[in-house]
């Protein structure tokens, strides 16, 4: 248990210190700026309870919104994603179930399912930012071209990211 | 009793979502507007340290182009001196004149937190009251326009920078004198936008766009930037698209510019409202 607390602890860090010193960092066009700290919310345990969880989330987005100096903007999105999670999970269970006391990864579920459960959970993450930092529905579709272009980024460095988890 | 506490138990979820989620919105509410920007960046003497670090690595590898910047501007302000020099030769002023009071005041800072892929985008300046920083103050970079101060702590202050969506500027048309209002429509960081100038008045490609001195925060004749192409809006007006004379991609050292005469300005304009 120990363990697993001091484990996600260095996840957390590490994911937060890519975050705020490479990905805030990019300036590709302004239609790119992936968020891969959301990666946090997907590898939290299966059977983790949703209070915990949605206020891990509501952590996780305030020390985000302290960087990047946006009150309130990454909390509300991740809030939004811790909510949603176990409705994904169950959604998108495998056949036989999952296995307890086991982390929803690629390793133990397959490239396939990780992708979709990563993807959902990303464009729903990204929607709710976007869409709450210019806060309004003029540019409609510039907006949502953000998201689908930033999303696909985000889900790439995930999936990245994963993949270095897994060969370690 | 019973059937309240049921409910609680089967909708605690759903209660803690709202509740965490009420607080996000609050604070994206009441923290993220026009001026209460300030309050938070004062939150953030934690995150501080690593935004300096970051931006004096990023500035480490733009040296050679900071360089060039500084040595342009060098250059442009011996002109400058030159010329005065030349004029004060023949123009005999006394200085306690105070028709002739100094009306702006320059000071010179360095960013050290700085975005331009957001909607609303806003530098961090390494300067703030203590040293004489006050809201409303301009920041150009070279001589031309780069944002204006929004919020001072006691040593930073942040300015909303041209590239945000609320940031709405005052200029003309170098050329020809018509006046607009330049915005930026959140598309690239290269281009705003120039409205508000009438149909029947000729410019073409190229064309100087610069500050008028109106709104009392930018002196008059800064530079913004080049008409890069235009239309015909719906109206009787053009929608002009400038090329940005700021890279703001690469600011990094940047004027401050103070107005001493706003004040006045701004009490008399009162006055007729």
């Amino acid at each position: 248990m120990i363990n697993r607390i001091l484990r996600f602890t260095v996840i957390f860090v590490l994911l937060l210190l890519l975050q705020v010193l490479l990905f805030n960092n990019i300036e590709f066009s302004g239609y790119v700026n992936p968020f891969v700290y959301i990666m946090f919310i997907l590898l939290l345990p299966v059977e983790i309870p949703s209070w915990l969880l949605l206020i891990l989330s509501f952590a996780t987005g305030l020390i985000i919104d302290f960087f990047t100096g946006t009150p309130g903007m990454h909390c509300a999105s991740t809030v939004l994603a811790g909510f949603l999670r176990p409705y994904v999970l169950r959604i998108i269970s495998p056949r036989d179930g999952y296995e307890p006391g086991a982390d929803p990864s690629m390793v133990i579920y397959g490239f396939r399912w990780f992708l979709i459960y990563a993807s959902i959970i990303v464009l729903v993450h990204h929607i709710a930012l976007f869409y709450l930092e210019v806060f309004r529905f003029a540019d409609f579709f510039r907006t949502l071209v953000r998201v689908l272009l930033s999303s696909l980024f985000s889900v790439t460095f995930i999936l990245l990211l994963e993949f270095i988890r897994k060969g370690k | 009793m019973r059937n309240l506490l049921n409910f609680l138990a089967k909708y605690n979820n759903l209660i803690i979502f709202l509740i965490l989620e009420g607080i996000a919105v609050y604070l994206l509410s009441t923290g993220n507007n026009y001026h209460n920007t300030r309050v938070i960046r004062g939150i953030r003497g934690v995150t501080r340290g690593i935004e300096e670090r970051v931006s004096n690595t990023r500035s480490y590898f733009r040296l050679r182009d900071i360089s060039q910047a500084l040595a342009l501007e060098n250059a442009s302000l011996k002109n400058t001196i030159e010329q005065l020099g030349k004029k004060e030769d023949v123009t005999l002023l006394s200085v306690s004149d105070t028709v002739y009071h100094q009306q702006y005041v320059y000071s010179s800072a360095r960013i050290i937190g700085n975005s331009v892929n957001r909607q609303k985008n806003f530098f961090t300046l390494n300067k703030g009251k203590r040293q004489g920083m006050s809201v409303d103050m301009a920041v150009t970079s070279g001589n031309s326009v780069a944002g204006v101060i929004v919020g001072c702590s006691d040593n930073y202050s942040v300015a909303m920078s041209v590239l945000n969506l609320d940031f709405k500027l005052s200029a003309r048309i170098r050329s020809n004198g018509y006046f607009g209002s330049l915005s930026w429509e959140g598309k690239d960081w290269n281009h705003a936008i120039l409205s508000e100038i009438p149909q029947h008045v000729t410019f073409g490609v190229g064309d100087t766009v610069e500050t008028t001195g109106y709104s009392a925060i930018f002196p008059e004749g800064l530079l913004i930037g080049t008409v890069s192409s235009f239309e015909k809006s719906g109206s009787d007006f053009y929608r002009i698209e400038v090329a940005l004379a700021t890279d703001f991609r690469k600011l990094r050292f940047v004027s401050v510019i103070g107005n001493l005469k706003k004040k006045e300005q701004i009490e008399l304009e009162n006055q007729f409202k």
